[in-house]
């Protein structure tokens, strides 16, 4: 309510879409993926045991929020509820800088003087996650690295999908046409994905489906590496066999449409 | 009998994906059909069968995705052609042809007037929607939601190269839904040029839908009262359901109308045709490129339009599309399956009861081609000429095999 007072007295300006969409996609899908670093790291896991009991709040002034509940070294991740200590950022474009490895310094707030060892264990979860989305040079050589990679970085660019449906004015078109459907992404013997679209929301989740509508397979975890990336031409790869896809092809033709746009907002 | 293998195919399309986006591009591309089970590539045709690169036969229920009509390689529509070839392709001018196929569609088709041709779908349904903005002098086009009219920006779904003012003076409503097309004129009173819409509903992936009673009729009625332009897409079905048009069949008066995939059985050819009323403003929209007046192909179009006239097509593709349509059906219920068979006889489309995900579908379609019968899985079928009995006999005997597999593989 006070942030469009403080707009038209031009005390704030409005973050950019781009500022907003990548501040969800910030909250949501990159910190989204710290419940399946837990379950893929074990010294992720470890680190998440130590904080204990706690539902950390990370909000952002007139953009998004989440809160990240913990609790025997696992983590849930909820876009709304209680909290017992927050972070708070100022703009959407701080928040953005800190992700991108700018020096940006979050206010806690509620009682953080409570819980100041979960708050200080945070950052070295936040670097383990880091370190397999963002690799060291010749981590990649690592098979069950690769394959850890590349599940975060799915999961991440599937679940990122959600702020682009509901930030992205050029998405809005294509979002408002989206059918309620299920896919899944495999790479046999590695890691599985999946998203479940109902109503316009986009859930992403680890793991098979029961009779999803579309199911992507794809070769090997260099050709899901590549199309990470977005050096596999998608098209090209089903016609070569690198990439599977059956069931409904246009929800897949659909939801491409979102998920080739992910790498526009986060790198 | 031995399975197809698609070795040559995937050899080139390893070939091309190093130099052509995609490998092939638009709905040809692999990924619509089903790859590792489809031919990429084709080598020749001859009446209702053509041969992949690999030297695989098929009898072809998708005719290049609708403009062999008559079949492969027609004899008296080619010769026709080489005879215009040897006179020159392209020139300067439009030549005689160019009158002569006009003044021949004006004949054929009872209601309109005039044409003018461009080479492709999307060229006449961009054409006729800048006519019906130009005579009306407002914005607004309605179209069916999920309808294709095109690869045109006004009509394109998905995001690629597109931006938001493409679709800004472009609205959908739900096929068989007048009502719903007419509170689109009420909401954008005054700036609706006309609606857009094909003979019957034919999206891909989904079942083909007919116009429920008086339904384009209450289109008919909506464009009156407001004074705007009806135009008839009759790109995909025109020519198949009767030979006046489409609008003939299903009975209702469009003010525009394009045509292109039956008019030239293979060669590149589209037309967009209109009444008296809409000729100025036609005139008035710059309409060329450069193969617009390309004489080969109007010599082609004005044989395959008499051939059609000449020897019933019409009537004979009803016939063998509603063969194969009652067969598919039945040698479906014999293995204990339940299908949809939708659209009319000459523009077929079978999907599986119950079934969203199409993998039956896929499956069934996979084995037919690897069995010698081209039918999509996502997309309507074509019926030509060239089918016969003995073909679609041949195709109900590999469907039942095909059948067969699916029902062992999903059940019912």
């Amino acid at each position: 309510m006070l942030t469009p007072l403080l707009t038209r007295a031009g005390l704030h300006t409005p973050p950019t879409v781009r500022d907003r969409v990548r501040a969800g996609m910030h909250l949501h899908a990159v910190l989204g993926a710290l419940p399946h670093l837990v379950r893929l790291d074990e010294e992720a896991a470890g680190i998440a045991r130590q904080m204990g009991k706690v539902n950390l709040e990370f909000r952002v002034f007139d953009g998004p929020k989440v809160i990240l509940a913990f609790e025997d070294g696992r983590i849930g991740l909820r876009r709304d509820g209680p909290s017992c200590v927050g972070l708070f950022f100022p703009s959407c474009s701080a928040l953005n800088q800190m992700f991108d490895g700018g020096k940006v310094t979050p206010i806690p707030f509620k009682n953080f003087v409570g819980h100041l060892k979960a708050l200080q264990l945070l950052p070295k979860l936040t670097d383990r996650l880091t370190h397999y989305l963002k690799p060291p040079a010749g981590a990649l050589d690592d098979l069950a690295y690769r394959a850890k990679h590349i599940e975060l970085s799915l999961l991440v660019g599937l679940a990122a999908t959600q702020d682009l449906v509901e930030y992205d004015p050029k998405v809005l078109r294509v979002a408002r046409e989206l059918h309620d459907a299920t896919m899944e992404y495999e790479v046999p013997g590695g890691p599985v994905a999946h998203v479940r679209i109902a109503h316009g929301r986009i859930e992403a989740g680890a793991g098979h489906l029961q009779d999803p509508s579309t199911t992507i397979t794809i070769k090997d975890l260099d050709v899901a590496l590549g199309l990470l990336l977005g050096t596999v031409d998608t098209f090209a790869a089903n016609g070569s066999g690198d990439i599977r896809a059956s069931g409904n092809l246009h929800i897949a033709d659909e939801f491409n449409n979102l998920f080739d746009r992910v790498g526009l907002y986060l790198k | 009998m031995a399975l197809y293998n698609f070795t040559k195919s995937n050899e080139l399309f390893q070939r091309a994906t190093k130099v052509v986006p995609s490998g092939i591009s638009g709905n040809k591309n692999p990924a619509f059909a089903v790859p590792g089970s489809f031919p990429y590539y084709a080598e020749r045709g001859e009446g209702c069968r053509y041969w992949d690169v690999d030297g695989n036969e098929y009898i072809d229920y998708l005719a290049g995705y609708g403009p062999i009509v008559l079949g492969y390689n027609d004899p008296v529509v080619d010769a026709a052609a080489e005879a215009q070839r040897k006179l020159g392709a392209a020139f300067n001018h439009p030549t005689p042809r160019a009158v002569e196929l006009a003044e021949k569609l004006v004949t054929m088709i009872p209601l309109i007037d005039w044409c003018a041709f461009g080479k492709n779908g999307s060229d006449v349904t961009a054409y006729a929607v800048q006519t019906a903005r130009e005579h009306t002098q407002r914005r607004k086009i309605l179209k069916v939601k999920g309808e294709y009219h095109g690869s045109q920006s006004w009509s394109r779904s998905g995001l690629g190269g597109l931006i938001d003012s493409d679709f800004e003076h472009v609205h959908d409503f739900p096929w068989n839904d007048a009502s719903a097309a007419e509170d689109l004129f009420r909401k954008h009173d005054g700036d609706v040029a006309g609606i857009i819409i094909a003979p019957y509903h034919h999206p891909a992936f989904a079942n083909q839908d007919m116009p429920k009673p008086g339904f384009l009729a209450d289109l008919r009625r909506i464009c009156d009262k407001y004074e705007a332009v009806l135009i008839l897409d009759d790109v995909r079905a025109g020519f198949r359901l009767d030979l006046r048009g489409s609008h003939e069949y299903f009975d209702f008066k469009p003010d525009l109308t394009c045509y292109c995939k039956a008019m030239a059985n293979g060669y590149a050819i589209s037309a967009c045709c209109g009444t008296n009323l809409f000729k100025p403003a036609a005139s008035r929209v710059f309409f060329t490129g450069t193969y617009y007046t390309s004489a080969v192909e109007q010599a082609a179009s004005i044989a395959c339009l008499d051939e059609l006239a000449k020897t019933d097509a019409v009537g004979h593709m009803m016939k063998m599309g509603t063969m194969l349509q009652k067969g598919m059906k039945e040698r479906a219920e014999a293995n204990g399956l339940e299908v949809t068979i939708s659209g009319p006889p000459t523009l077929p489309f079978m999907t599986f009861a119950n079934e969203t995900n199409f993998r039956r579908s896929q499956r069934f379609s996979g084995e037919a081609a690897r069995r010698g019968v081209l039918l999509h899985p996502h997309h309507n079928w074509f019926i030509m000429r060239a089918h016969q009995p003995k073909d679609i006999k041949k195709t109900l005997e590999v469907a039942d095999e095909c059948f067969a597999i699916v029902k062992k593989e999903f059940g019912g």
